[in-house]
């Protein structure tokens, strides 16, 4: 009877197509917001991402995400190369600051200050055609005097400067509205009226909230930005071979007072209060109660209405010996089949949609969770609209469709 | 007026002072108001009488699908009120066989699998109960073209054999027949009843057929006729030279 109750379904081809059409819905929206949600919280964590050598992050006891830093003494920094199991320990210091460009234009980066002897947590730098230019290269450029590098860091358009030099450091008003191009070597910002060197750009990984970034070597950074009573944000520690981060890290806070966190803890833990205090969460689960609610009502009123046109004949199976149950599981086999193929389909739009977002630099990453939630929310619709299919069918008197009635 | 009840032996309906009400209070419709009918095994029993007498209330009293409010029953010598839903359920789909005026065929699945559903119900595999809906739908005169073809590709009467096949492929006891004809024309009825009473009778098995359609009253074994939730009277259906239907039994069905 399974099989009968899918060719009931399949010939019904408009509301067959509706209720596929209601769970793709489902499917690829809560799947694409949880993909979209995934994409950002990773976007969270970017500065531990982009730092896989680091295996401890120590900090003040107060922080608790990467991006909510609050700087150290600087002997925090001797502190923890004292402790044992620390192979190597490097500062890193992270500020705001406003840049002046060429044009007059100001805007806000963040500043991320690597160790100028290691340079550990200095991005590859590209050339204008992509290629990478090796580390040592990275090195060189970042000794020069003066020398920054920019990243984009998520966003779009707002590295720029005036394409032809007349525009470029003019006296008088800013030239705003004038020809642009993308920053490159060579050019030139101010920063708390420092004058900074481009000496390259990267392309690291996107951060969430977007912000321009501009790496420069700590004692740069020092010199750059606003004098502060402390200036060292992280240690980036390194665990001597053979020694676990999670213990290093309890080592460390044991031995310094201070926060220590192995790497992929302090991701979580930048994903927690991102998932606590962010707004866009908020969002997000709008998003995907809207997913769930268009979704069950377009596939609950349909399933509703395909059940309820088709009663008659669900009362003649009854009349012929087919008890409620196998009723029942005739609803279920046809919501099952709506689910798995709107599942399916839904799955796939989004994959597809995932992969032109992600060329435009949208975070958007398919985790498992996000496919879980797909698929859960499928479930849920899909179990819903059965249910409240189901109905009928237990209210129903077989003999009530004897002679037409 | 009840009729006074011809007592048989091998009685495989038995029915004494049946009522059903519908409704409650000032909204109370009686239906049945002390049915006494008895149909042997073998016969074909047609129910007669104009809309609203109550024929389709009492096919559903004997088939299970109603409960009656008082009196005593016994459908092939069980009576529901000692079974559960469950085992009248089962009940039905072992011993009874339904046609349906409108036919009550699946638009998609095609002839065959139409009159295999009982089969299917009763937990048959799919491949074997097609091959027996095959035979039966053969008997009926059904190639294989037709036996794939859609109902919506079928005409009247061809549905309804469907239909008929339907009601016999897993050898029912008895088979329930609610207006089979009042969708087809004359001639297509005739063969339908004809078919019916070669096919489907026999083997011990009864037939009740609910029809105000005087064309067919000649395949009947015996007729009740209803009223008013009452048999009034059963007889033998009229032979040819006779007139077909009583004056009196005719105006009830020309107001039907």
């Amino acid at each position: 009877m399974v099989i009968t109750a899918l060719k009931m379904l399949l010939g019904d081809r408009t509301k067959y197509a509706g209720l596929l059409f209601g769970i793709t819905f489902t499917s690829f929206l809560v799947t694409f917001a949880a993909s979209y949600f995934g994409g950002m919280m990773t976007r969270s964590f970017a500065l531990i991402a982009e730092n896989p050598g680091v295996d401890v992050w120590v900090m003040d006891p107060a922080v608790v995400a990467v991006d909510r830093p609050i700087n150290l003494p600087t002997s925090a920094l001797n502190r923890v190369r004292s402790v044992e199991g620390v192979r190597s320990a490097v500062p890193l210091t992270i500020a705001q600051a406003d840049a002046r460009f060429a044009n007059g234009r100001f805007q806000s980066l963040q500043i991320i200050g690597v160790d100028d002897a290691t340079l550990i947590g200095a991005p590859v730098v590209l050339s204008a055609g992509k290629s990478v230019v090796k580390s040592e290269a990275t090195a060189t450029l970042l000794h020069s005097p003066d020398a920054v590098i920019v990243d984009a860091g998520g966003t779009s358009g707002k590295l720029q400067t005036p394409s032809l030099l007349a525009d470029q450091w003019p006296y008088g008003k800013p030239h705003l509205d004038v020809p642009m191009r993308r920053l490159r070597a060579g050019d030139e910002l101010l920063i708390n009226d420092i004058r900074v060197r481009v000496a390259g750009t990267s392309a690291t990984l996107p951060r969430f909230p977007p912000r321009p970034l501009l790496y420069t070597t700590y004692s740069t950074a020092d010199h750059i930005l606003l004098p502060e009573r402390r200036r060292l944000t992280f240690v980036l520690a390194v665990a001597a071979p053979g020694v676990d981060p999670r213990s290093l890290a309890s080592r460390i806070e044991a031995a310094t007072d201070l926060r220590a966190r192995a790497a992929e803890d302090f991701k979580a833990d930048t994903v927690r209060w991102m998932l606590v205090n962010s707004e866009d969460v908020g969002d997000v689960v709008t998003m995907l109660s809207i997913a769930m609610i268009v979704g069950f009502g377009v596939t609950g009123v349909l399933m509703f209405m395909f059940t309820h046109e088709n009663l008659k004949y669900y009362a003649v199976f009854n009349a012929m010996g087919a008890p409620t149950r196998m009723l029942l599981l005739m609803i279920c086999a046809q919501a099952i089949l709506c689910a798995l193929i709107g599942a399916g389909l839904g799955l796939g739009v989004c994959a597809i949609a995932g992969r032109i977002f992600t060329l435009y630099d949208f975070p958007f990453r398919m985790m498992w969770f996000a496919l879980a939630a797909g698929g859960v929310a499928v479930m849920l619709v899909s179990v819903g609209a059965a249910l409240f299919s189901m109905r009928p069918i237990l209210r129903m008197q077989p003999a009530s469709f004897l002679a037409g009635r | 007026m009840n009729a006074a009840v011809e007592t048989v032996q091998n009685s495989a309906i038995n029915c004494r002072d049946v009522t059903k009400t519908y409704g409650e209070g000032n909204a109370a419709v009686q239906a049945l108001r002390g049915v006494n009918l008895e149909v042997r095994a073998g016969e074909l029993m047609m129910l007669v009488g104009p809309s609203g007498c109550g024929k389709t209330t009492l096919i559903s009293v004997l088939a299970g699908l109603l409960e009656r409010d008082a009196g005593e029953c016994s459908v092939l010598g069980r009576d529901y009120r000692q079974m559960t839903v469950n085992e009248k359920t089962r009940f039905r789909g072992r011993n009874i066989g339904f046609v349906f005026q409108s036919f009550d065929l699946i638009p998609t699945l095609t002839a065959a699998e139409n009159a295999c559903i009982p089969l299917l119900i009763g937990g048959m595999k799919r491949k074997a109960a097609l091959a027996k809906a095959r035979d039966v739908l053969h008997k009926a005169a059904f190639d294989d073209r037709m036996m794939r073809a859609l109902p919506a590709e079928l005409s009247g009467g061809q549905q309804q054999r469907v239909a008929i096949a339907r009601a016999l492929v897993h050898n029912p006891k008895m088979i329930v027949c609610d207006e089979p004809t009042s969708a087809l024309d004359s001639e297509t009825g005739n063969k339908v009843m004809k078919l019916m009473r070669e096919f489907a009778l026999g083997h011990e098995r009864v037939l009740v057929v609910v029809t105000h359609d005087a064309r067919i009253f000649q395949f009947a074994d015996r007729i009740a006729w209803m009223e008013d939730g009452r048999i009034t009277k059963v007889d033998k259906p009229p032979t040819s030279g006779q007139p077909k239907v009583a004056d009196s039994q005719q105006e009830l069905l020309d107001h039907s």
